[in-house]
């Protein structure tokens, strides 16, 4: 992930500076995996990878935008798409809601199925891989 | 002569696309360059989501899923 250059990429710290400022925070993690544990932020929706490309347009282009997911993986590539989509605002959290539960940073649900295995890849049944 | 790409991170879906593509190519006896992208901002440029992803000279044929060794073959005849 750090090879890249086409998005940048912010820690869940300074992510907490972006969400107090208004970002919008989109997470691209299934339905499933988000009614199991959920990002307790004022300002966050939820586009799972998998109708990413259908949903996308939900994001407003005029915002400051965070992508999240588990690890950090499926997000950059969202972000990727986003900004070859004309989109300028847009950051990726890098090591996703995984390093925001070890952090304690606000979740809603059960934070034992990601401190638990974080060693997983982002890639379940997730569309990904 | 064909070219051909598989695009992911190295997950075994992705090693299994690449294997039936490989496959794919020996039982038709054909020529085809093959080629396994996984750096992820090679992948971004092509404006993927979902992998692996198969593309046949410039073209996606086959994303989020392994493609199979006779449908691979079929795209490699027309």
């Amino acid at each position: 992930m750090e090879n890249q250059t086409l998005v940048k990429e912010i820690c869940p710290t300074k992510t907490q500076g972006w969400v107090e400022n208004g970002a919008l925070l989109v997470d691209v993690r299934e339905k499933d995996e988000v009614a199991q544990l959920a990002f307790d932020v004022p300002n966050s929706i939820n586009i799972p990878l998998s109708v990413f490309e259908d949903r996308f347009t939900e994001i407003p282009k005029d915002k400051d935008v965070v992508m999240v997911c588990k690890n950090g993986e499926r997000s950059l590539r969202a972000a990727g798409f986003l900004v070859n989509h004309g989109y300028e605002n847009v950051v990726n959290m890098k090591h996703g809601i995984v390093r925001w539960a070890q952090k304690g940073f606000p979740t809603k649900g059960d934070t034992a199925s990601v401190l638990e295995n974080n060693n997983s890849s982002c890639c379940s049944n997730s569309g990904c891989c | 002569m064909k070219t051909i790409k598989v695009l992911g991170p190295g997950c075994p879906k992705c090693k299994t696309t690449f294997h039936n593509a490989e496959e794919a190519v020996k039982q038709l006896g054909i020529e085809a360059k093959l080629t396994k992208i996984e750096d992820i901002e090679e992948m971004m440029k092509y404006n993927i989501l979902t992998t692996p992803v198969l593309m046949i000279d410039d073209v996606i044929k086959v994303k989020g899923r392994v493609a199979q060794i006779d449908e691979i073959k079929e795209f490699l005849k027309n």
